[in-house]
């Protein structure tokens, strides 16, 4: 199969770098993403995801950054999914770390497997009827927000600490390590090391998503992912696409082989045009220079639901729906489930969350970590402040900022500094003071209400154990929280000196509450 | 890929364990040394630090008498003033200059108290104008590097910048050092009461002057916070529980940290909940400066400026009872002046 003198034309040779490009991009913003930089425009590629826009703007979340996602949705009518092709760094990683040449499962799996974009589409709506956006756990630019936040930053933090530590073994380098960490310090590097919760889960799910396209070649950006699904479904009005010359056309093959998408139909001579992302590899290897890009492409659909079948669909997903929503009871009793601050109330955040981990991220101190069952299935990898791990810094209100959905409020520092998301409560069997009589007293040092939300009781208290038997004496300050006074930053909870759980820990008091709408 | 038998790779895997496995036995087997190395440094430091200001009583005022013309050296230098920074230098210029304590091409270390992000007028951090001063004073003395340092509570880019020491620091040329495991190494305290050993900054060991930097602050659980508890801040590890029996084992540190200059910045005092504050209503403006080289005289006299009778805070009686200083201000040779 002699291969054209001029081919290979056009802007599509220059894909590779499209993709290195966007993927670069991708991660300068995501580095960037720390205290106290914070813009939203660190979330683009999240705000130019139509699926999370549309979810956002049903839900009522109307603003003008979602015009990033407009161009996105329309992009298929002229260019095909060149989103998927050229952008996308999880169509980029698929493709990178997948198989190079056509897999061939059989024809049996391949008619399910290309019904597969259809029903995902019935179920995101059913879904997002539901108000549960659980499925933007599979989002690609969600997913690989999340992966890069949780595995790739930590990672990073270990690697550079290490490199440190052993450099500074040399003592003239000490001085070079010494200002490199005071510029890393909160950006990259952290006091206490990166840690997020579920890293394996969040793997195996990453790697996973890769690893199908080792069954069937990109079976991920083909059958699965759902922004995909959205942006085909948008393809079948396809104004432009690919066109064949049916006069010179062989009808070889070449091009099905070729196409990574699974897009050509017919032995060459139409395009499923949901599928086709414009790679133009059809084009690259056709003998006869037969194939281009233009207008009115003839298009072949592989699967055309009937009525019946997308009812069926939207039973089984409604009823998937329900059954997902059953964790209801759970969070409602759930107190520990405390959210950032500035959090919609909890069905809206459900609603709302894209999952995405950009919160994560931002977080100088690690506090926000990604809910496993805490929420309920429908709240998987929704965020979560976990004291044990950080607290909420008085100074800091970045993980509003850089909320793509508004699912966090983007509060002014001020108001941040106000905003209560939870309350101390102290139990007196581990406290020190309480138990032990020796005085303690950190809570209420690093308390950064200003009003002092932990304040010290002296004197007998009729709870506390006796002195004569190891209790506190009338002498011992005895840490009491205000209720009305406290935020839930959870200070005292990360700091007290009590291991595993705290003396003092933080619980949500507006969980029950909240839940109505 | 190219075919691999499985000697090539029994033994490229081995090279490779064995580089992973000896990388961190190296690492450990250097901070070993470091550490040794520490420690016999250590007690030079401890030398030089009595000869050039513990034992002022002594040495200077042998020196002093030599040099008639100027007058003798006061033991606490107190100076007010509208302006910080002024009061610092006037302060530092009683005892002697800045000169006196910084050889040159000296390292510096200054710790000043930055236990959180809050911004200067709350009185919850050294002022940063101080800071600043200090650092100036340091390099015009011919210091070679000023390394600004502490171990806030909150996230310390925060608390460093939020204070606006960072920014004090670097207009000044010195460095801020945000702490790493690798700057904190256990160091063996001879002959401690309750703290036997414990993480310190090794910097502090390692610097040819060491300057304490406290602002004068209310302390709902220590009473007040002087210069021995600012000395929290170059401790490592957990330190929750260094919180019971306070005193001790602060007195326990300062018998082995001793700073050659000492500077409270009263400028502003935080007089009711502290340490953490966060309120204008509980500062007030003393507009003071103490400078000295005794960490007990300096906290009596912070006492004296908060009301509290010196034996009554438990670091100052402490101290006193352990020979670390005098607290008796009224045998003390004291400097009052003004700006």
């Amino acid at each position: 199969m002699a291969r054209g003198t001029s081919r290979r034309r056009g802007l599509h040779r220059y894909r590779r770098l499209f993709q290195v490009f966007f993927l670069l991009f991708f991660f300068t913003l995501l580095t960037l993403t720390f205290w106290p930089l914070g813009t939203l425009l660190m979330s683009s590629f999240l705000l130019a995801d139509p699926l999370l826009a549309f979810n956002s703007v049903v839900n009522g979340i109307v603003r003008w950054e979602f015009l990033l996602a407009v161009p996105v949705l329309l992009s298929p009518l002229f260019v095909g999914r060149a989103f998927c092709g050229y952008v996308c760094p999880m169509g980029f990683l698929t493709e990178l770390f997948g198989p190079r040449h056509e897999r061939h499962p059989s024809e049996r799996a391949r008619k399910v497997l290309r019904k597969l974009p259809a029903f995902g589409l019935v179920i995101v709506l059913a879904l997002i009827v539901f108000g549960s956006a659980v499925f933007l756990v599979f989002d690609p630019i969600s997913l690989f927000t999340r992966s890069a936040s949780t595995l790739v930053y930590p990672t990073v933090d270990r690697g550079l600490r290490l490199a440190g530590d052993l450099l500074y073994l040399a003592p003239p380098l000490q001085g070079g390590v010494d200002s490199v960490t005071e510029f890393l310090t909160g950006r990259l590097v952290f006091s206490n090391g990166l840690v997020y919760r579920l890293q394996l889960a969040i793997l195996v799910m990453f790697v996973g998503t890769l690893a199908v396209s080792w069954l069937e070649r990109r079976m991920w950006c083909r059958h699965l992912c759902p922004l995909g699904a959205l942006l085909g479904l948008v393809g079948r009005m396809a104004i432009f696409g690919r066109v064949v010359d049916e006069t010179t056309c062989t009808s070889c093959g070449a091009c099905v082989e070729a196409c990574p998408m699974d897009a050509v139909r017919t032995a060459g001579h139409a395009t499923d045009c949901s599928r086709c992302e414009a790679g133009l590899e059809c084009a690259d290897v056709c003998p006869e220079n037969s194939v281009h890009w233009g207008l009115r492409p003839r298009k072949q659909h592989a699967y055309d639901p009937s009525r019946r079948a997308l009812l069926k669909a939207g039973g089984l997903a409604a009823i998937g729906g329900f059954m997902v929503f059953t964790g209801l009871g759970r969070i409602q009793r759930n107190t520990w489930l405390v959210r950032p601050p500035g959090a919609r109330s909890e069905l809206d955040f459900l609603a709302t969350c894209a999952r995405c981990a950009q919160c994560m991220k931002s977080c100088p101190t690690n506090v926000i970590q990604p809910a496993v069952f805490d929420a309920g299935v429908e709240g998987f990898m929704t965020p979560q402040m976990d004291f044990r791990r950080g607290f909420c810094e008085w100074n800091c209100n970045e993980c509003g900022k850089v909320c793509p959905t508004q699912a966090i409020h983007q509060l002014p520092l001020e108001e941040k500094r106000r905003k209560v998301i939870g309350r101390a409560y102290i139990d007196h069997n581990t406290c020190i003071p309480w138990s032990e009589g020796h005085d303690c007293l950190l809570c209420q040092e690093v308390c950064p209400v200003p009003e002092q939300a932990i304040v010290f009781s002296t004197g007998k208290t009729l709870n506390a154990i006796p002195e004569e038997l190891g209790g506190p004496s009338a002498e011992t300050k005895l840490p009491i929280v205000i209720p009305n006074r406290c935020i839930g930053c959870g200070n005292c909870e990360y700091n007290c000196p009590v291991n595993n759980g705290a003396a003092i820990r933080v619980r949500s008091v507006t969980q029950t509450q909240s839940l109505s709408r | 890929m190219r075919e691999m038998d499985r000697r090539t790779f029994l033994l490229s895997t081995g090279r490779w364990l064995a580089i992973a496995a000896l990388a961190p036995t190296a690492s450990g087997c250097a901070r070993l040394l470091r550490w040794s190395d520490s420690q016999g440094g250590l007690n030079e430091s401890d030398v030089a630090a009595t000869d050039g200001a513990g034992s002022l009583t002594t040495t200077t005022d042998a020196a002093q008498s030599t040099t008639t013309t100027t007058p003798p050296i006061p033991q606490l230098a107190v100076i007010k003033g509208e302006s910080p920074d002024l009061n610092v230098r006037a302060a530092v210029a009683q005892l002697g200059g800045m000169e006196r304590f910084v050889r040159p091409d000296a390292k510096v270390v200054v710790k000043p108290n930055v236990l959180t992000g809050r911004a200067p007028e709350y009185a919850v951090c050294t002022n940063p104008l101080v800071v600043g001063a200090i650092v100036r004073m340091c390099f015009e003395a011919g210091a070679a590097q000023v390394t600004v340092l502490d171990n806030p509570t909150s996230s310390p880019r925060a608390a460093f910048q939020e204070c606006g020491i960072t920014q004090a620091t670097q207009e000044a040329g010195g460095t801020i050092k945000y702490l790493t495991n690798r700057n904190f190494e256990t160091i063996d305290i001879p002959g401690a009461e309750a703290l036997d050993s414990w993480p310190l900054v090794t910097d502090v060991f390692e610097a040819d002057t060491f300057i304490n930097v406290p602002i004068c602050k209310h302390h709902d659980g220590a009473g007040l916070t002087l210069s021995m508890k600012n000395l929290m801040g170059i401790m490592g590890g957990n330190r929750g529980r260094v919180h019971t029996k306070l005193a001790t084992k602060l007195a326990d540190l300062c018998t082995l940290v001793k700073p050659q200059l000492v500077i409270l910045d009263a400028y502003r005092t935080l007089i009711r909940n502290g340490p953490g504050g966060g309120s204008l209503k509980d500062v007030e403006m003393p507009k003071l400066c103490v400078a000295g080289t005794d960490q007990v005289a300096i906290d009596a006299y912070g006492c004296k400026i908060m009301g509290w009778d010196p034996m009554k805070l438990s670091t100052v009686a402490e101290g006193a009872r352990r020979g670390l200083g005098s607290p008796d201000l009224s045998t003390m040779d004291i400097y009052e002046g003004a700006t």
